[in-house]
């Protein structure tokens, strides 16, 4: 008996129509992605890499093909299933944070576990407190979100990615808007969060970036054109302890 | 998501926003502030006008000489128009009874050097229970006084402190006109009845006061309708329409009833019964006038709140789109604005209120320097449709606005710059 995969599609395609237009963005995707893996997507800005990662991670349907996650059709999903899958079984980290303004470190973490169906309220202190000890910013649990660097912005936002032991976490240019040294703290977090067992899937234009994950898909045109674990890994300096 | 924290979360949403959310309310607490306000004062006002009629029983009727307002002017009728033929009649009918005629007597009041000019009234016995006037001091006037045409007095508080002071008036003679009472006792106050004083008074007794003024008509009647009424108002005047020789309209109506014209008459029937039916008038006005006021209000103020909501939506947009993002479901984004929306008009219908309150008890300090008998209160209903009122207009508005960001797509709420 083979193992069901975590994430496979077949033949998906997206289109997108305005005015009955049609400009379709990917064709034909074929990708099987198990539990555990640490993928990175990259292409340049227009290939199709980002809405890839949104159809993955249900916030966007494809419009051909299938998808299967975990053997389940996403496109016969309902809506209200797609926010429990979204809730429970993946989760994001932005290129622009996306922390909510005039709210604490803590406040952001617990908001995932807001809408988790099953995780009993008396859990959700705890295992938010653990995520934001897992970024390192526990002595800043109570700082608004406008009073973190970027870096510590980005490490908040994992720890909110991580906080509902989802399936699978993508990060989209998670590094995009960090100097470097952030972009090396928000790496080494997420290698770490690899080796602990996390499947993530990461979206970067950078092939620096990419090279910290084990798996490279690259996206042309729409198009898969290779997909390689065949590179040289970079590893991320434990650089927290220095912001 | 549990509703607990979706209030929560459209609690903090408020909160977080406060400058623009005390904004928001402003309209709809000056609305809630303004109708609060209308509607005490109403009540207070009510208040007042019932007490001007409370006094009088409610089967007290009262016949006055004279022309309706708004009569025909050629028609010569005058305050004379009621006789003591009309009166020895009208005690015939079975449908009333305590009739006690009014006859005023002109002249100045004195005792000692004071003098006063208050109303000199002389009446029969029934006059007091008709008037409900009851005597703090001494006695009231009897039949003994009347048949004896005994030169006695009765008077109201406000003589007995001007002439008095605190002094024990009965038994002191005063002097009205050029003739001298006794003084026999004091009636307790009655404030103003259809905003006319009533304790700047002396009775005398009927007897008395028909002697020394020589008077062959009566001031007015009072007396109590036996069963309803509408029965005695329909005998009543059909008996003095006869007796003045008043002739109906020329023609009959369909049911072959002669139809009467009201302005011939040269009297008027007026009863507390009739008095409440006006007031009931004047207050639902009242009312339908602060109903319309509250609409117009709340209508602003649900505008503004609308308006305010859609900015917040678009503001918020990218904060739409990552909690979506982390699985907030369609009704959580609806409930979440739903409840901001209802949470800024209820708190400003709630901040509203009391300013209203308040205004209203300021105003009933000042108004009561001028009328005594005007005493703060609260029309209850008035104020929980009010609160009511801005709840459902914040459902009402917000509903919009909420929909609107519950249908965002989570894509393109989180591109959205």
């Amino acid at each position: 008996m083979t193992k069901t995969p975590l994430i496979e599609t077949r033949n998906l395609s997206k289109s997108y129509f305005n005015d009955d237009v049609e400009t379709p963005v990917l064709f034909d995707i074929n990708l099987t992605i198990n539990k555990g893996e640490f993928v990175a997507i990259m292409g340049p800005s227009g290939s199709g890499k980002s809405t890839l990662m949104h159809i993955l991670g249900f916030l966007d349907l494809h419009t051909a093909g299938r998808y299967l996650f975990q053997g389940d059709e996403a496109g016969s999903m309902t809506d209200d299933e797609l926010a429990k899958i979204r809730a429970t079984r993946v989760s994001f980290v932005f290129q622009a944070f996306n922390l909510l303004p005039r709210t604490t470190v803590f406040q952001n973490v617990l908001l995932p576990l807001l809408y988790h169906p099953t995780i009993p309220v008396g859990e959700r202190d705890g295992r938010a407190l653990g995520a934001i000890k897992i970024v390192g910013l526990s002595d800043r649990r109570d700082y608004l979100s406008s009073q973190l660097s970027g870096g510590q912005k980005q490490r908040v936002a994992i720890a909110r990615a991580l906080v509902t032991q989802p399936d699978v976490i993508f990060a989209d240019e998670p590094t995009g808007n960090l100097d470097s040294q952030s972009g090396i703290a928000v790496m080494h977090s997420l290698q770490q969060l690899h080796r602990e067992g996390h499947t993530i899937i990461l979206v970067t234009h950078e092939r620096t970036t990419a090279q910290h994950a084990e798996r490279i898909i690259h996206i042309k045109d729409g198009r898969i054109d290779s997909d390689s674990k065949d590179f040289t890994r970079i590893v991320a300096k434990d650089v927290s302890s220095l912001k | 998501m549990r509703l607990h924290d979706t209030f929560i979360t459209a609690l903090t949403g408020v909160r977080t926003h406060a400058s623009r959310s005390l904004l928001t309310m402003l309209g709809i607490v000056i609305g809630v502030a303004a109708v609060v306000l209308m509607s005490c004062v109403g009540e207070s006002m009510k208040g007042v006008i019932l007490g001007q009629i409370s006094s009088l029983g409610p089967k007290s009727m009262v016949i006055f000489p004279g022309q309706q307002e708004g009569g025909p002017s050629s028609i010569a009728t005058g305050h004379d128009s009621l006789t003591f033929e009309d009166l020895d009649l009208l005690k015939k009918l079975p449908t009333i009874t305590h009739l006690a005629p009014v006859i005023f007597l002109p002249g100045t009041v004195s005792y000692g050097r004071e003098e006063g000019s208050p109303q000199v009234f002389g009446v029969m016995e029934e006059f007091f229970s008709n008037q409900n006037i009851v005597p703090s001091e001494g006695r009231l006037i009897d039949n003994d006084d009347i048949d004896g045409a005994r030169p006695v007095a009765l008077i109201a508080p406000d003589v007995r402190t001007k002439f008095f002071g605190s002094g024990d008036p009965v038994g002191r003679r005063i002097r009205i006109g050029g003739n001298h009472f006794t003084v026999i006792g004091v009636t307790k106050a009655l404030g103003s009845q259809f905003f006319q004083n009533a304790d700047d008074r002396v009775y005398v007794p009927f007897s008395v006061a028909k002697n020394i003024s020589g008077q062959k008509y009566l001031n007015y009647i009072t007396m109590e309708a036996v069963f309803s009424f509408d029965l005695a108002f329909d005998d009543v005047k059909n008996l003095l329409r006869l007796r003045h020789g008043i002739s109906p309209s020329s023609s009959a109506d369909s049911s072959g009833q002669a139809t009467w014209d009201e302005t011939k008459d040269d009297f008027v029937v007026r009863s507390s019964a009739q008095a409440n039916e006006i007031l009931s008038a004047v207050s639902l006005g009242l009312t339908a006038f602060i109903t319309t006021v509250a609409a117009i209000s709340l209508l602003v103020g649900g505008i503004g709140i609308m308006n305010i909501m859609l900015v917040s939506v678009t503001e918020r947009t990218a904060e739409i789109g990552l909690r979506k993002a982390v699985g907030a479901h369609y009704r959580d984004i609806l409930l979440q604005f739903l409840i901001e929306a209802v949470l800024l008009t209820f708190i400003g219908g709630v901040v509203g209120l009391f300013i209203g309150i308040a205004l209203a008890f300021g105003a009933a300090q000042i108004v009561q320097g001028i009328l005594s008998t005007y005493i703060f209160a609260v029309s209850l209903p008035a104020v929980l449709a009010a609160l009511l009122m801005a709840a459902l207009t914040g459902l009402a508005f917000g509903l919009q606005p909420a929909r609107r960001a519950a249908k965002l797509s989570p894509i393109e709420a989180l591109r959205y710059e």
